[in-house]
């Protein structure tokens, strides 16, 4: 039953899947299977937690003895085509030709423009894969990148950000993935969430977190979704913990605080400085803090302590 | 909400009833397919490709969060007899140096069960389990068969099933 119970998780998880009535009917012929389903279920959620995150390289040569080779492997050759393409950003490991992976080091910002007219700001220590074969499709693996989509009603751009999808509809939007948290704030048009599943609709103005507090969907000024590209940071009580990242991501600075600077809330506009220093003497007090400079970077603390 | 898959639902009403009945809703199953109502009615939910099988995913999705919220519920009354309760640790705290080493051997752990898997096996699993892409699809993107696909999945799943499983009671 076990075996069963797993081809089912597997089909039922295809984003294509269309036959419940099988399903049923197999769920119907013993009640112990819904739970080895369940039960199954539960244990791919937590896979999240033990999946590398890192691309696989493919080999050239592809084994599949038994199998028919319909066609060759597509990316066999085509890497050398996309490293050229993209010869003026780093390319990272290339998992198959037309995949080619973007990196920005913390502090560094980039702009991709699409073939099909889409731009994307990548915002510092961000990890971004695009597919030349594909220009509808993007997968933020770690940091901030906006995106200003060309609008193709047949053909919607998405973006994979961990498990989730998120689906353009016209639009401006900017997404921020870290180890423990996804949030997206949309600026102008829509944006759908994971279509196949919740799909949540998020209009202009709205903005969706998914972290330790679970999924929730807020208000947010659209003038304020991804100010960083204008040298600004704009909050509406955000946590100082989620602040410290922004600010570590467009600084390209190491920024720890301490629990209870991180446990602050802040509503405001911080303008961003390139000479840390300097930032940090107007921005701290800001949001009530004060900013110490460590080893090889900067703690964030309560009160307004002289600054360092 | 749509009034076309407001039609479908009433249509169809009876179906995903025993579709949560055989998922183990029991006479709570009645409950849930108010919940269902109300849900499609408060949402906007814009065109749906395939109405249908939005409408059964939609159920199974409440069915696999009750799952979820009762095993939570178990280990958190579990952890409080245990003495650990009282403080939630915040995910948001910087992770100890032991965690993190304990996490990076085992994210080495899941590397080397994937690699042994071999390349194809692992990218079938990634593209599926990461990023969503169905077996169709990959399927025609490697040019292989769908039951290679499919038996694909399965090595993949069990091998990483097998490795949590085995985590969690060392």
């Amino acid at each position: 039953m076990q075996e069963e119970a797993l081809g089912w998780v597997i089909r039922t998880r295809d984003p294509d899947f269309v036959d419940w009535e099988a399903f049923t009917l197999w769920l119907e012929g013993d009640p112990a299977r819904a739970d080895a389903y369940d039960a199954l279920m539960a244990a791919d959620t937590e896979l999240d937690m033990i999946i590398p995150p890192e691309p696989v390289a493919m080999p050239v040569a592809a084994n599949d003895p038994g199998e028919p080779q319909r066609r060759t492997w597509r990316w066999v050759g085509g890497g050398a085509i996309a490293a050229a393409l993209v010869a003026a950003i780093s390319v990272g490991m290339m998992t198959r030709a037309d995949i080619y992976t973007v990196t920005t080091r913390p502090g560094e910002t980039r702009i991709i423009a699409l073939e099909d007219g889409t731009q994307i700001d990548v915002n510092g220590g961000t990890t971004l894969r695009l597919d030349r074969n594909d220009t509808r499709f993007a997968a933020l693996d770690s940091g901030e990148a906006a995106f200003t989509v060309r609008h193709d009603e047949a053909n919607p751009f998405r973006v994979t950000v961990g498990d989730a999808v998120f689906e353009d509809a016209g639009t401006v939007f900017n997404i921020v993935h870290t180890r423990d948290a996804t949030r997206i704030g949309v600026s102008e048009g829509k944006v759908i969430y994971n279509p196949e599943a919740q799909a949540i609709s998020l209009p202009a103005g709205r903005a969706l977190a998914d972290d330790a507090q679970g999924l929730r969907v807020m208000d947010v000024a659209p003038a304020a979704v991804a100010s960083w590209r204008q040298g600004r940071l704009v909050y509406a009580n955000a946590a100082v913990s989620e602040i410290s990242q922004d600010i570590a991501r467009s600084l390209g600075v190491k920024l720890n605080a301490t629990p209870g600077a991180r446990a602050m809330r802040f509503t405001g506009t911080i303008r961003l400085d390139k000479d840390p220093a300097r930032f940090f003497v107007g921005a701290a007090p800001l949001m009530g803090l004060s900013a110490i400079r460590t080893g090889d970077g900067w703690v964030l603390k309560e009160g307004n302590g002289p600054q360092s | 909400m749509a009034t076309g898959l407001s039609e479908l639902f009433m249509a169809n009403r009876a179906a995903l009833l025993r579709f949560l009945r055989a998922r183990g809703a029991g006479e709570n199953a009645e409950d849930m397919i108010q919940d269902m109502w109300m849900k499609l009615e408060a949402k906007e939910i814009g065109p749906v490709a395939d109405p249908l099988p939005y409408l059964y995913r939609m159920a199974n999705n409440l069915m696999l969060d009750r799952y979820r919220s009762a095993t939570r519920r178990e280990r958190r009354e579990q952890d409080w007899a245990e003495g650990a309760g009282g403080v939630m640790a915040d995910p948001a705290d910087d992770m100890p140096v032991d965690e993190r080493l304990i996490l990076n051997q085992t994210l080495d752990e899941a590397r080397a069960v994937l690699r042994a898997l071999g390349p194809r096996v692992e990218l079938v699993f990634r593209r599926f389990r990461i990023e969503g892409v169905g077996q169709r699809a990959i399927a025609d993107e490697l040019g292989v068969s769908l039951t290679t696909v499919e038996k694909d999945l399965q090595k993949a799943y069990r091998a990483m099933i097998a490795l949590k499983q085995k985590m969690d009671t060392a």
